[in-house]
């Protein structure tokens, strides 16, 4: 599992912050969700300055879910992680990326009259899932997670709570990256 | 859409008057349709058809996209008037200065001085003036008369024309006056005249037409239409080419008015300099503020746009409109040009909101939904700009109403236009952009397209009209909250800058689901394909918890309710408890409201739970909440607990229970942890928790927990963790256990009970729930929970408390650790399987199975046999034990009750057959222990469900999987000769050659056979017998044998003699060890039937050896009795032609006479042989000869022989040779004179040498040769020793 993960990064090449800071972007980052594959919220995080509306995003995360799993089957198995523009609502754009092993990674762009570019969404996208990724690849995380008959479920969860605080830092900081530069 | 006049927003067309279609007298029509059908006139029944075709062809509406030619029918009287151009009279003289009636300048106008555009105004142009008029007319028709006579004829044509005529002038100048008002406004007048289809054919008709056009001064072109009553379909064929017809003329009278238009509004630009016009000021002095120049831009641009769209042009249309809108945000831009909140302010809004509508629905049309979208937005934040400045920013209701109408609006006319064509892009990006660099654009890709890949405008990604109305219901919320916060404002005297509409506002129902529309259509929407399977989607959900939401703030309290039900379900399972957290809380809202205790208390407990979730204020809230409920209401029914049954939601406890082991024996104690852990943000520490049921599988009574307040006092564990001990619970006990504890929790704490579970019989232990009673006045609520259900979320592991203070855990990493398998203790049994192999083929093979009882209880022991079938030809083995026999399986062998220590053993006999190789056999022996009378008089009720479940079985499996390597006693080599009788054959004239069992062995071969055995296996062989059996195995014979012996035709075989035999060599019995051999022989001798066939005779093998041996034991003892059969190998004697058999005594004596006699056989079944015979002695033989010295045998017949004798006296002692004797066939020699014979002189020279054969020396063997053939194939050669002839031995007297 790990494996394949592995080797869909390293053959793409490194994407790392750095190749984000390098990208010149107007993208405007409201709030980040990592679903797992049986639908359950992992991690939402807003960056958006009200904090009242964490709400929304829990549902626009949640909402998205359809139109993922609608485009998820109808390109199948051969199809792309970037689903590209899922819906856009209120003052968001809600964009969809599925990672191989069907982790969901839903972002929602503060809505601008702009022409938003989907190399840079892609970009974002990649390194939310190396974030993802290098945080479920701490070995610890199997200590804590029972080996339960839902096999890889837990570290998915685990992943996003409080207690681990890396994944949080990661995410963070690519918003952060996104909005300096 | 319903807020805007309709004519500001519906599609334009060409109108069309129609006249001339008035229906007959209402009333029949009306009444009786039916039946007055039937008596209308063809004509009526055409104009009503012409009526129902021209109008329902076209609907006005919003969306209309198609450019199908077709007119607005406007049904008019035929004496209808247009609206005057002026008001004043064409002929005053006032007529060139005055204006429209509409017109700003015209002080009767109601937009009289300043107003932009009237909706009256598109009225005007849809309905009072048309682009062309179409009149229906009847052409007088001569009524048909019967010529009554050819006399007649004459004076009624007269008659009839003359009439005619005068009914066509009178049409004529009908037509004729129509056409000078339609002339006026330069609109196209077009007659039909209806007709009979009689009239249709009347050579007449063209002059009568002819006369008629120029009477009434008709244009030449598609101005005049004959049509007769015709059937519907043809009718709407007529429909649509007059319409074709028509549309051309129609296209120029609007080109005409956009011409006069743009005239004047040149004119009108070119004014602007001179602008204020002092002459308008002077003819209007009292009004102050006269329509400004911008104005009249949107006016006559507004117009333009109009004609263009009637005209069909869409673009034109468009530009016009985008002018028209770009002069009228100016306008709006200053506070001087546009006051607010001013009568024409209000008009120039909603003329601005229209014309965006216009604007967007022409984009859409032409699928450029980006610029849709974009111009929409744009006109939502340019107003929303403008309102800012007008005092009706964001804080206001009217901001937010007027927001909504405009996403409202969007909405339903994508609704409309996606039920009539216009398809929703997908945003799914189409090429697969994989790499982080774009691929390299193709040479000739548009800009736009290149665009699309790069990415796209959000906000300009049209989307289903679902999204719009759920904008518009969101505007409708905030509308609604502004309101609400303006009412409380007014309420406190307090009112904030009391607007004109505020009045309004209160009576407007807020409420209005504007919700549900957008459910609707994201039900629809999300019904594709791939959600099908699902009921509801999610945005469906979200959307419904805005409409519960609604429902809960108008007040609608149970129909939230059932929303918040359903919806609570998506979000439990799926584990979004943010989400499910502001829910609850309003829905718990609501339980209050309707003063649903019940549910109050369910969502109270069910909150307690959300714990999770960061910042709650009051971490005591809920419980006082719960507790003062507790306080104030009384259950419904004192007697049943209620139940908290809200299925799926996350418990407030995180409860798990872990077994140390995975499986323990029966009757070992199963040890266990129940750790209960409260939540750590909400405190829950004074719900009057009363007691803790906590249900165990296979007991039927749970184990109690009371809460007692001396444990509380007492306990005050100084660490989070404390812990209960239930001790040791026998399941089969039944006893009821109670026990007291605290039972109080402190946020995050955790008590752990503790105990160890012991059964009696095999099973699967799992806690099953736990369950929490709370009882307090008179309420009693349960809340049952399950040991870590399968909520997601709950993300600890589980773990064992090895020590409590400090608490430390061991983590336990069993997937199945909530469960443990009690499994029956093992039986303690061994097995031996005792054997000696290699097994020989065909022997009763012992295989002694012994098993001992190590157990401390009897054991029951069975076993199973299978012998697995094997791939070795021809074999067929067997095993047997206890006298049951079996090819495969042997199920339940009985060992017998075993007493501990004791040993049994049962033997099992393998029989091989067939040939060597390895045999195996599966042994599986299971132990169980018998059911004792003490066990079964005990609990004799749980016996009679015992057998149902296999679980109680309980029995314990040894299994062996035994090769036996299998070969054969003895190999067995087998050699033939073949010798030729010496018998004297029988005459051929004998009668006895003809009887039907005559065997004639003379004529035959003998064959000595012998066979040699040679023991190879590593056991000795006791060979107590050996016989030979003369039976002819037929199965074993080619198929063509088995038909020749049938038809009794085939060589007889006799065995004639045999070593196993003989009277005094017996042998046997005796004991043969590894590498002893023993060779058997016998005598078969083989005749032949008379039939000329014999050579073509494979001989089947004439008997077998059956050879009776055991197998000589490691002890010495001889084991069972076995049979071996060895086969006499198949015969094939050598056959013979011509042959001359020699024989003489070996030995001789000196001088004393010897006979020699040659005998010469025909074997040839057809052909006689003429032999010579020369005896050549020499003088150095050894021997005197009187006998034949020269002479001719008379001619052999087929199946002849001649026998012919010397007598020799030997001269010399010693070994001497036989004097040479020539024997030639003559008749191989010349086969070409066979009738010359006679006459070849008996010199013997001549012919061919016959085979002379000492039969002393008889032996043919078929040796297999080596290939040294051409092809290299092994040959089978014939060895024929008895060509060498041997000598005499004479020995002196």
């Amino acid at each position: 599992m790990m494996g394949q993960c592995d080797s869909r990064f390293s053959s793409r090449g490194h994407l790392t912050r750095t190749t984000i800071i390098i990208m010149p972007s107007t993208l405007k980052l409201n709030a980040v969700a990592f679903i797992s594959p049986q639908n359950h919220p992992i991690l939402i995080r807003t960056f958006s300055k009200q904090d009242e509306n964490t709400i929304k995003y829990h549902y626009i995360a949640h909402t998205s879910l359809d139109i993922i799993e609608e485009r998820a089957n109808m390109t199948g198995k051969l199809g792309d992680c970037y689903l590209g523009l899922l819906y856009s609502m209120e003052d968001v754009a809600v964009y969809g990326y599925i990672t191989p092993l069907k982790v969901k990674i839903v972002l929602a762009l503060a809505l601008s009259d702009a022409v938003v570019k989907d190399v840079e969404v892609i970009m974002l996208f990649k390194a939310m899932h190396m974030a993802y990724y290098s945080a479920i690849s701490n070995p610890f995380l199997r200590l804590e997670s029972s080996m339960d008959s839902s096999i890889d479920q837990s570290p998915h969860i685990l992943v996003g709570s409080p207690k681990w605080k890396n994944f949080r830092k990661r995410v963070d900081e690519i918003a952060r990256t996104l909005g300096t530069s | 859409m319903n807020s805007y006049p309709p004519e500001l927003l519906a599609q334009l067309a060409p109108v069309m008057f129609v006249a001339g279609l008035e229906g007959p007298p209402k009333a029949p029509q009306e009444s009786e349709t039916g039946a007055a059908q039937a008596q209308l006139d063809p004509f009526q029944i055409l104009s009503i058809r012409l009526r129902e075709a021209l109008v329902s062809q076209r609907k006005v509406a919003v969306w209309q996209p198609d450019k199908s030619k077709t007119f607005q029918v406007v049904l008019v009287d035929k004496e209808v008037r247009f609206p005057p151009r002026k008001l004043v009279p064409p002929d005053d003289p006032q007529y060139t200065n005055s204006h429209s009636p509409l017109s700003p300048l015209t002080p009767s106008s109601p937009l009289y001085p300043d107003g932009l555009i009237a909706p009256i105004w598109i009225r005007k142009h849809t309905t009072l003036i048309p682009s062309v008029f179409v009149m229906f007319m009847r052409i007088f028709e001569y009524p048909p008369h019967v010529l009554r006579s050819p006399l007649e004829g004459h004076d009624s044509d007269k008659d009839r024309l003359e009439e005619e005529r005068k009914r066509d002038s009178e049409l004529a100048s009908d037509i004729a006056q129509r056409k000078k008002g339609t002339n006026e406004r330069g609109v196209k007048l077009t007659v039909v005249l209806m007709a009979s289809r009689r009239l249709l054919d009347d050579p007449a008709l063209d002059s009568r037409l002819t006369y008629i056009r120029r009477q009434s001064g008709l244009d030449s072109r598609a101005a005049l239409f004959v049509l007769s009553p015709v059937s519907t379909a043809e009718l709407h064929d007529f429909v649509r080419s007059l319409q074709q017809a028509l549309y051309e003329p129609a296209l120029e009278y609007y080109t005409v008015h956009s011409k006069r238009v743009r005239r004047k509004r040149n004119r009108h630009s070119q004014a602007t300099a001179s602008y204020p016009n002092p002459a308008v000021q002077l003819a209007n002095p009292n009004i102050s503020r006269p329509l400004r120049p911008e104005g009249w831009t949107v006016r006559y641009e507004y117009k333009m746009a109009c004609f263009a769209e009637f005209r069909g042009e869409d673009e034109v249309a468009l530009k016009h409109y985008q002018d028209a809108y770009a002069t009228l945000t100016i306008m709006f831009g200053s506070t001087a040009i546009l006051p607010p909140r001013t009568k024409r302010w209000a008009e120039a809004k909603v003329l601005a909101d229209c014309i965006n509508i216009k604007i967007v629905k022409l984009y859409l049309y032409n699928n450029e939904h980006a610029l849709a979208l974009s111009h929409h937005n744009t006109h939502i934040r340019q107003f929303g700009d403008f309102s800012r400045g007008w005092g009706i920013g964001e804080e206001t209701y009217e901001f937010w109403s007027w927001i909504a109408r405009q996403y409202r609006v969007l909405a339903e006319m994508i609704d409309q236009g996606t039920r009539s064509g216009l398809v929703i892009p997908v945003h799914q990006p189409t090429a697969s952009s994989t790499g982080a660099a774009p691929a390299p654009r193709p040479a000739g890709l548009p800009d736009l397209d290149f665009a699309r890949t790069l990415g796209i405008n959000p906000s300009h990604a049209l989307q289903h009209s679902g999204f719009y109305y759920y904008m518009a219901a969101k505007c409708t919320d905030m509308r609604r909250a502004r309101f609400q916060a303006a009412l409380e404002a007014e309420n406190n005297n307090n009112p904030i800058a009391l607007s004109p509409g505020f009045q309004n506002e209160k009576k407007v129902d807020h409420l209005s689901l504007l919700y549900t529309k957008a459910y609707e259509l994201f039900k629809k929407y999300a019904a594709t394909p791939a959600l099908a399977n699902q009921t509801t989607s999610r945005l469906t959900l979200w959307i419904a918890t805005r409409i519960a939401e609604t429902h809960y703030e108008a007040g609608k309290f149970d129909v939230a309710v059932r929303f918040f039900e359903r919806i609570a379900k998506t979000y439990r399972k799926e584990g979004w408890h943010a989400l499910l957290k502001p829910l609850l809380s309003t829905w718990y809202s609501c339980a209050q409201r309707m003063g649903d205790v019940e549910l109050s208390i369910k969502l109270l407990i069910e909150m307690m739970g959300q714990e999770d979730l960061a910042e709650s204020e009051e971490p005591n809230g809920l419980e006082e909440d719960l507790l003062a409920l507790f306080q104030s209401t009384v259950p419904s029914s004192t007697e049943a607990a209620l139940t908290f049954d809200l299925a799926g939601a996350r418990p407030i406890f995180e409860t798990d229970a872990v077994f140390w082991k995975a499986e323990v024996n029966v009757e070992e104690p199963a040890a266990f942890q129940l750790p209960i852990t409260a939540p750590t943000r909400t405190v829950i520490s004074s719900v009057p928790f009363s007691s803790l049921e906590i249900h165990i599988s296979h007991i039927s009574n749970p184990v109690i927990v009371r809460h007692s307040a001396e444990a509380q006092e007492e306990s005050t564990p100084s660490t989070s963790v404390s812990r209960v001990d239930l001790g040791i619970i026998n399941l089969e006990d039944g006893l009821q256990l109670e026990i007291a504890a605290n039972l109080r929790w402190k946020p995050g704490s955790v008590v752990l009970f503790t105990g160890a579970l012991v059964s009696r019989k095999p099973v699967t232990l799992s806690i099953k729930k736990v369950i929490f009673n709370i009882e307090q006045n008179s309420w009693k609520v349960q809340v049952p929970v399950e040991p870590r259900p399968p909520v997601l979320g709950s993300t600890s592991e589980p773990r064992w408390l090895r020590s409590q203070d400090p608490p430390r855990f061991i983590a336990v990493k069993r997937p199945d650790h909530a469960t443990t398998v009690v499994k029956p203790r093992p039986h303690l049994f061994n097995v031996s399987v005792i054997h000696h192999e290699p097994g020989f083929l065909d022997e009763d093979y012992p295989i002694v199975i012994e098993v001992v009882n190590h157990d401390d209880r009897d054991l029951e022991v069975m076993a199973d046999v299978l012998l697995q079938p094997t791939d070795i030809d021809y074999a067929i083995n067997t095993i047997s034990v206890n006298g049951e026999t079996s090819t495969g399986l042997i199920k339940d062998i009985p060992f017998g009750v075993l007493a501990p220590g004791v040993h049994a053993s049962k033997t099992l006999h393998l029989a091989s057959g067939g040939s060597g190789g390895d045999r195996l056999l599966d042994i599986s022996i299971s132990a169980n222990t018998p059911q004792s009378e003490e066990t079964s008089g005990e609990s004799s009720d749980e016996d009679e469900d015992e057998p149902a479940s296999p679980v109680q079985i309980d029995k314990t499996v040894y299994q062996e999987t035994l090769t036996v390597p299998t070969i054969a006693p003895f190999a067995v080599d087998s050699a033939v000769m073949y010798a030729r009788t010496r018998g004297e054959w029988q005459g051929l004239a004998s009668l006895d050659t003809f009887a039907e069992d005559y065997f004639d062995e003379r004529k035959g071969t003998e064959a000595l056979v012998n066979i040699k055995l040679d023991c190879t296996g590593p056991w000795g062989v006791y060979i107590e017998n050996i016989t030979l059996d003369a039976t002819v195995c037929y199965t074993s014979l080619p198929p063509a044998i088995i038909i020749d012996l049938e038809g009794k035709s085939a060589p007889e075989i006799r065995i004639m003699d045999s070593s196993v035999d003989l009277p005094d060599g017996n042998l046997f019995p005796a004991e043969y060890l590894a590498g002893d051999e023993l060779n058997l022989s016998c005598r078969v001798n083989i005749g032949v039937r008379d039939d000329g066939k014999s050579e073509e005779y494979l001989f089947p093998s004439p008997g077998r050896y059956t050879v009776s041996w055991r197998r000589i034991l490691r002890d010495g003892s001889h084991g069972s009795l076995s049979k071996t059969t060895v086969s006499l190998p198949a015969l094939n004697p050598p056959g013979d032609t011509l042959v001359a058999l020699f024989d003489i005594p070996p030995t001789a004596t000196l001088h004393v006479p010897v006979s020699m006699t040659v005998t010469i056989r025909n074997y040839h079944p057809t052909r006689s042989a003429n032999v010579t015979v020369q005896m050549e002695p020499e003088v150095t033989d050894g021997f005197i000869v009187a006998g034949l010295r020269s002479g001719r045998v008379p001619v052999l017949l087929p199946g002849g022989e001649e026998r012919l004798e010397w007598t020799l006296i030997p001269l010399e002692c010693g070994y001497q040779s036989i004097p040479r004797i020539r024997i030639l066939d003559r008749r191989k020699a010349i086969p070409g004179v066979p009738a010359t014979t006679e006459e070849v002189p008996v010199d013997g020279s001549t012919g061919e040498p016959v085979k002379l054969i000492d039969l002393r020396r008889d032996e043919r063997r078929l040796i297999q040769a080596d290939g040294q053939g051409e092809e290299g194939e092994a040959t089978i050669r014939l060895l024929e020793s008895g060509s060498n002839f041997g000598g005499v031995l004479v020995v002196p007297s």
